[in-house]
């Protein structure tokens, strides 16, 4: 773990609005996301933190978790 | 006091955000001439409005692409509506209340005001395009609030009149009498309008066209011969433009009952003739009884 | 043997947690209202009349804008005098009889009210605006008038304790809870004075046809008096929880005592002398004056900012403090399992984001594209509905162990909590700004119409109402989870492992601040000042326009008897117009 849960957690919620606000943002620039498409990215957007976050830190080899 | 560097940064920064607000905003107002609702139109009395605008809410033309529209707001509607303007005109709304708070809010536009009863709200609008607009009112008003709703239809200019309709003729006459229809057409535009003013009659059609100029008043009376009509009720329909008006007119005939049209079918006069007239021609007509005489349906004008 | 509070102050800490619970069941009450709303507006679920969409409305932002904030902040500021001081209050009869009267005042409000929902005449679904002409019953007004006697008492009872205190402590400094609670009373005081007015000198009396009518304007606009001040008295206790309890339990202490102060003065003066930007689409004002409302509620937003740089160095000292390192590092130091902490710092966020529709709102010539529709009820959950109402119930997590002595429920489920809050408002105040943009309208039980349609620049109207469905959702989980772990600590046993009642020391202290910053007589005379200038001259012209009672309404009280007027009426007129025409007919027959 390279955060702690509580912190992993917060920043998975702050995802929320990074994705419900970039679609408004992007609709401005004429760049529509379907809902779906927004889904996806999202919770590609959570994979990828989730992988960081539990990824073992170089030099504690096998503590994650 | 002690104020770390950071916080007057900070502070700055914050006052600098404030200031250039403010400067936003005044810009709107005086650069771009946003002005707000306020206090430039007297109190009027919500019970009544009796006053010239809002005892007969509807849109007039002030000036060569202006128009006035006086409205007013009432559970659970808003009067006149549909309001319809053309394009490329400013219109300044008069709006007021006849019981509680409403709003007037054209959707999806800045056109947006409280309505207050005693207060009037004006406001000025240019419209480009033709293009219809949804009206809320987005003030609680009562248990209907929801049903509140109106529309401003901006139409293309040769669409647009200020066209007033009113025909009259009696209810009823006797046989052989004349029936006189006669239709008022006011033009609230400034400028003259060139038009058509029909009568529909029984199976008959008569027209005539008229010039108003802005402002006046046109009164076109036909002319309709009730033995021609037949006894029964008839009903007439007077149009201009998409503005119509209809009644009936019912023609009796005291001293005979019944068949005293069947000779009425032969003889369709050319109304188009009287058309032609200035002051209200004459013209015939030709009766469709309802009542009986299969023949007189034969003769219904299919030949027309 | 723990410090809490309730050690400490064991009668003080009864009357809190009473007031906590009372405005806990407001919160449940109201937010259950709330889910109904968001299920009828959308069209998810409609088992009600739309009329009865109103009564509901009307439950919901009384229990929830006035109930349930106000009887929080009578706890919260309890609690901080009698710590601060360190003295308990002078009577403790006298704390249990103002709030006795607010509970009165609260309960005969909701009786009118939720009569709304019965076939009898009472009813006052007349939302928490009340504007004249729609009348509620006066059982409705009166409730509010005791309501907030009750609350002066509370302010009166506080008073005591500081005057009591001083007397001891003649050279000290105002403890910073305390003088944060001071301001905002007297912020209150002034502000209350308008819908004192309103109700006292117009609205009972008309209620209760002592007088035939009221000015319109001239209500609303002493309601606004009232009513934006309202907003900061919600909102100063959620401050003086992120100025003395979040640095403490972010592990450090508070940036600076002198800059907490100047806040609370800036508020206590520039709070009321604002109102109008409430009005800003009010014809009968004129545009002066709703410039001047807007230059001031631009300062206002100064405090704001202030305190966003306060609490944020304050945590960021706090992180640091636990070994924290680097520029956004120190983030990951901060106690984020905690949901006192992780609550109050998401409440944060969020009000930075309702500062920016705010920032909209405020913009006078820019309101007209946002007054009154869905926009603003997004602004607002961002506001009272999530930098107050999540701020709460964080803090709440701590303030249980203090008021009852037991340990809290669960901290995971009420970490969960916070966060679900976070999510859900995040869906559902988008949606409504987003909604408000394309002119849907606020408070309006179905915002469908028959000649048109709202077109959605992004996505589809159908989209939004799912969003605004999905958040109210969470949001109403998140309320579910809240009330277990409530329900849960107070089914605990008494604990003796608790955290201490302390609040958070400062970094800069008071002896930093200047004096004149405690000279509490100076601020509330220039507040009156500004309030004067601010408001005779708009207060003068309503009234010289309308005159003091109005001119002639239709009487409406909104109620089953509304409809039967308005059905009696519609009947009327229609058997009249029927009639004229048939004489018409007749007379046409007969001559
Ligand atoms: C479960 C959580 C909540 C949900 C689902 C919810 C939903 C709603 C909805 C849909 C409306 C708009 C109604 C309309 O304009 O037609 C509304 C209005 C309102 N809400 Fe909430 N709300 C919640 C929590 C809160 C909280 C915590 C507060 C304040 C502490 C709050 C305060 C208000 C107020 C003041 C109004 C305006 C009432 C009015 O216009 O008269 N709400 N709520
Ligand atoms: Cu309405
Ligand atoms: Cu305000």
């Amino acid at each position: 773990m390279r955060i702690s849960k509580g912190a992993l957690l917060i920043v998975i919620a702050f995802i929320a609005p990074l994705i419900v606000e970039l679609r408004t943002v992007l609709a401005w620039v004429n760049v529509e996301l379907t809902l779906l498409e927004s889904a996806v990215l999202g919770i590609g957007l959570i994979g990828v933190i989730l992988v960081w976050a539990l990824w073992p830190q170089e030099g504690t080899s096998e503590s994650a978790g | 006091m002690n104020i770390h560097t950071y916080e007057k940064l900070w502070l700055i920064a914050a006052m600098v955000l404030i200031v250039g607000f403010i400067a936003t905003i005044t810009y709107g107002s005086v650069g771009l001439g946003i002005t707000m609702v306020g206090d430039q139109q007297d109190t009027v009395e919500p019970t009544e409005l009796d006053d010239e605008r809002f005892s007969d809410p509807r849109v007039a033309q002030v000036g060569e692409n202006e128009y006035e529209a006086y409205v007013t707001a009432q559970m659970f509607s808003f009067q006149p509506d549909p309001i319809e303007v053309p394009e490329d005109s400013e219109v300044t709304f008069y709006v007021t209340s006849r019981d509680v708070i409403h709003s007037f809010s054209l959707v999806g536009t800045n056109v947006n005001t409280m309505v207050i009863p005693g207060e009037v709200a004006e406001m000025t609008v240019e419209f480009d395009e033709p293009q219809d607009y949804g009206v809320v009112c987005n003030e609680y008003c009562g248990p209907n609030h929801h049903n509140m709703e109106g529309m401003v239809h901006v139409v293309p200019e040769d669409e647009f009149d200020l066209t007033e309709l009113d025909a009259e003729a009696p209810d009823e006459v006797e046989t052989g009498d004349d029936i006189d229809v006669t239709a008022t057409v006011e033009n609230r535009l400034l400028d003259p309008i060139e038009t058509t003013v029909t009568l529909e009659i029984g199976n008959e059609t008569v027209s005539e066209d008229v010039t108003i100029d802005g402002g006046e008043t046109d009164e076109t009376t036909f002319t309709v011969d009730s033995a021609q009509l037949g006894e029964g009720d008839h009903e007439w329909t007077v149009t201009v433009d998409e503005h119509t008006d209809s009644w009936t007119v019912t023609v009796v005939d005291e001293l005979e009952d019944g068949d005293a049209d069947d000779d009425a079918d032969d003889e369709s006069n050319e109304n188009t003739d009287a058309g032609d007239d200035t002051d209200g021609g004459e013209n015939g007509t030709e009766d469709e009884t309802d009542t009986d005489e299969t023949e007189s349906d034969a003769s219904g004008g299919d030949d027309e | 043997m723990t410090n809490t509070y309730i050690e400490s102050f064991p009668a003080e800490a009864k009357v809190v947690r009473a007031a906590f619970y009372s405005s806990f069941l407001a919160l449940a009450i109201g937010g259950l209202f709330g889910i109904i709303q968001t299920l009828h507006r959308t069209g998810y679920y409609r088992f009600m009349d739309s009329a009865d969409y109103y009564t509901v409305l009307t439950a919901h932002g009384v229990l929830l804008a006035i109930t349930f904030t106000i009887f929080f902040l009578v706890g919260v500021f309890t609690w901080a005098t009698t710590t601060s001081l360190d003295r308990p209050v002078e009577d403790i009869r006298f704390t249990w009889a103002w709030y006795g009267l607010m509970v009165l005042g609260t309960v005969l409000t909701a009786i009118p009210i939720f009569a709304g929902f019965t076939d009898s005449e009472m009813s006052a679904s007349v939302l928490f605006t009340f504007y004249a002409p729609l009348q509620g019953h006066p059982l409705f007004y009166f409730g509010l008038v005791l309501f907030v006697v009750g609350t002066w008492l509370a302010g009166v009872d506080w008073f005591r304790s500081w005057w009591a205190w001083k007397q001891e402590h003649p050279d000290e400094r105002i403890p910073l809870p305390t003088f944060m609670v001071l301001t905002t009373t007297l912020m209150w005081y002034i502000a209350t004075l308008g819908v004192a007015a309103a109700i006292l000198l117009f609205l009972l009396p008309w209620s209760l046809g002592l007088v035939e009518s009221v000015n319109p304007l001239l209500t609303r606009t002493l309601f606004w008096f009232f009513g934006h001040p309202v907003v900061y008295f919600w909102l100063m206790p959620a401050y003086m929880m992120w100025y003395v309890l979040l640095p403490k339990i972010s592990g450090g202490k508070l940036f600076s005592d002198p800059l907490a102060r100047v806040v609370f003065v800036l508020f206590l003066i520039l709070s009321v002398p604002t109102g109008i930007h409430h009005q800003y689409l009010d014809p009968g004002i004129a545009e002066g004056f709703k410039f001047i409302a807007m230059t001031n509620t631009m300062f206002l937003l100064l405090p704001s900012l202030l305190t966003a740089f306060t609490v944020v160095a304050s945590m960021e000292h706090g992180a640091r403090q636990r070994g924290g390192t680097g520029y956004l590092g120190w983030l990951k130091a901060l106690p984020w399992r905690d949901p006192v902490f992780a609550g109050m710092a998401l409440a944060g966020l969020m009000f930075a984001a309702a500062g920016f529709s705010g920032m909209i709102n405020a913009g006078m010539n820019i309101n007209y594209l946002v007054h009154n529709t869905f926009w603003v009820v997004g602004h607002f959950h961002l506001t009272v509905g999530t930098a107050v109402a999540l701020t709460f119930m964080a803090v709440t997590y701590w303030f249980l162990p203090q008021v009852t002595g037991k340990a809290l429920w669960s901290r995971s489920v009420a970490l969960g909590q916070v966060v679900l809050w976070f999510v859900g408002m995040t869906f559902m105040s988008n949606a409504m700004h987003r909604g408000g943009l394309l002119g849907i309208p606020r408070r309006t039980a179905e915002p469908q119409y028959e000649g048109f349609e709202f077109e959605a620049a992004v996505g589809s109207v159908g989209e939004l109402d799912a969003q605004i469905a999905l958040g109210g959702a969470l949001l109403t989980l998140s309320l579910v989870l809240f009330f277990a772990n409530v329900v849960g600590t107070a089914l605990n046993s008494r604990s003796d492992d608790l955290p201490a009642n302390e609040y958070a020391d400062t970094l800069s202290g008071p002896s930093d601040a200047p004096l004149v910053l405690d000279n509490l007589k100076l601020w509330t005379a220039i507040a009156i000042v500004l309030v004067i200038f601010a408001y005779s001259f708009p207060l003068l012209s309503i009234i010289e326009r309308g005159g003091l009672f109005g001119p002639e309404l239709t009487e409406l009280p909104v109620s089953i008897g509304l409809g039967l007027e308005y059905l009696w009426v519609t009947t009327v007129s229609t058997v009249t117009a029927a009639g004229e025409t048939a004489i018409t007919i007749i007379a046409g027959v007969s001559s």
